[in-house]
């Protein structure tokens, strides 16, 4: 056995057994001495410690489940959809699944329990594969100051964000168990006024967001969501803060043959969202968004039938 | 285990040949492959066969072998899990990243936008890179990482302390880790 390992070995075994700082501290002076190239490999290999520890057991799921035959349906349709689903009891971060609860265009929402700093339920999104996750997680943090300071009845929280063993980005939002606002006003016959009076509360959340200046990007009835306290509807807005950061720059693609793909959908989209390919957008792209909003709510329609574009 | 060291070191000679061994080695395999597929996960159904039969036709399939004992044959098994581990990791890997030549993009990667398979590779890379270095440490990270034998069943295979084992794999994942960081 290599004699230089070895001692880097003892070393470092011993030290990383040493929770206090300060304890550590004293035993590296203590072990190295002078010998300072020892002292700076072993401080090196404590510092990577515990990300060591991730890496292999993360890999070593990785390597048990890859050991089934790879030919198996289930592989197969893993690699053909370029990723596992998160399952039940799966552990991202602090939070463990526990529920599917929906589909989006950008991945799939789940219920989580959130562990640390306390115990409470959330909801949490994980975006599908395709998306660049360093720089959605980076977009994402730029926002996450402006997108705290927000605090508003009207306005699910986005509290936390990171990535999942796969790589993927994730966001965990505040839970909000309700009916998407058009399936509501349908499901309870509201009329107009009742109709307006929901709409109201929404103008109000999204003008508390733009004088933070935090622009949606992507009102639509499903970010949209009413639940109930003390039995009165409250509307809630969701996904702040997500159209932007998962957002992927947009070339020269014509809305025809990416209907399923834009971030942020058509109907619902302001002309120079469209045309632009998201870019240069302000608070009034928001704002023509509730208009389309509005109009559903009002007639059951979007003005621009989605099948056919005309832009 | 033990019925294996037993035929392995018979007064008959230095060793026999891989058919009278076949039952025993075979199970053995077996319980070791399970033991790497053990799941916490609830209902998925696990096949450690496939990974065993390709195990057994490398270490089998050119004619008789002879072990000298059971580190030797051990080190082996796992070694030729790890052989197909990592080829199933590249070909994965591959149909990710659509190209052909595995080791020019882990080049091109960052950990945090690594596949769990890309990572393996590179654990790999880092791995020969021990080996080189020190082929008794790399031999203990093959057989829990690959093998996925626990500490207690390497110390008894390598005629070690757990304790030491233990001690060698904690510094191993650090060790490896660092030099991935340096590679990429």
């Amino acid at each position: 056995m290599d004699d230089t390992l070895s001692r880097e070995e003892e070393v470092f075994d011993a030290a990383r057994k040493l929770d206090d700082p300060a304890e550590r501290e004293a035993y590296l002076d203590r072990a190295c001495d002078d010998d300072s190239k020892l002292r700076v490999r072993v401080e090196a290999l404590l510092s990577v410690h515990s990300h060591a520890e991730e890496l292999f057991t993360e890999c070593f799921s990785a390597l048990r489940s890859s050991a089934d035959n790879p030919e198996s349906p289930a592989a197969a349709r893993d690699l053909a959809q370029g990723g596992e689903e998160e399952q039940p009891g799966a552990q991202i971060g602090h939070y463990k699944i526990l529920q599917r609860i929906g589909e989006g265009g950008c991945g799939a929402v789940y219920t989580a329990e959130q562990e640390k700093p306390m115990r409470r339920l959330v909801a949490l999104k994980v975006i599908k594969l395709g998306m660049d996750t360093r720089a959605v997680i980076a977009r994402f943090d730029a926002e996450r100051q402006a997108l705290a300071m927000m605090d508003h009845p009207n306005i699910a929280k986005v509290l936390d964000a990171g990535a999942t063993h796969s790589g993927r980005p994730y966001f965990v939002m505040e839970l909000v168990r309700g009916t998407r606002i058009t399936d509501y006003c349908d499901q309870n016959q509201l009329d107009t006024r009742d109709r307006l009076e929901l709409f109201i509360q929404i103008c109000h959340a999204i003008q508390h967001a733009h004088q933070k200046g935090i622009i949606h990007r992507d009102i639509k009835p499903s970010n949209i969501i009413v639940t109930l306290h003390d039995g009165l509807p409250v509307p809630k807005v969701i996904d702040f803060g997500i159209a932007k950061a998962t957002e992927a720059p947009l070339t020269d693609k014509t809305l025809l043959t990416l209907q399923n793909q834009l971030i942020g959908t058509p109907a619902y989209m302001s002309p120079e969202q469209a045309g632009t390919g998201g870019l240069d957008i302000d608070t009034r792209s928001d704002i023509y968004s509730l208009g389309v909003l509005l109009y559903e709510l009002l007639t059951g329609k979007t003005p621009f039938d989605s099948r056919t574009p005309d832009i | 285990m033990h019925e294996i060291t037993q035929i392995l070191l018979s007064p008959q000679g230095d060793g026999c040949d891989s058919e009278e061994l076949m039952p025993l080695v075979y199970n053995d395999l077996r319980r070791m492959a399970a033991a790497r597929m053990a799941s916490e996960a609830q209902g998925q159904t696990l096949q450690p066969t496939a990974l065993v039969h390709d195990a057994w036709l490398r270490m089998f399939g050119n004619g008789d072998r002879r072990w000298q004992n059971r580190g030797h044959f051990f080190g082996e098994a796992t070694e030729a899990m790890r052989r197909i581990l990592i080829e199933r990791a590249r070909r994965k890997s591959r149909l990710k990243h659509g190209h052909g030549w595995v080791r020019l993009d882990i080049d091109d990667l960052s950990l945090a936008e690594a596949t769990p398979d890309d990572k393996v590779l590179l654990i790999n890379e880092a791995l020969e890179h021990l080996e080189a270095e020190d082929p008794e440490r790399a031999k203990v990270v093959v057989m829990k990482f690959f093998g996925g034998l626990t500490n207690q069943e390497v110390a008894k295979i390598l005629g070690v302390a757990e304790r030491t084992v233990e001690r060698q794999w904690a510094f191993a994942k650090a060790w490896l880790f660092q030099n991935i960081r340096e590679q990429i």
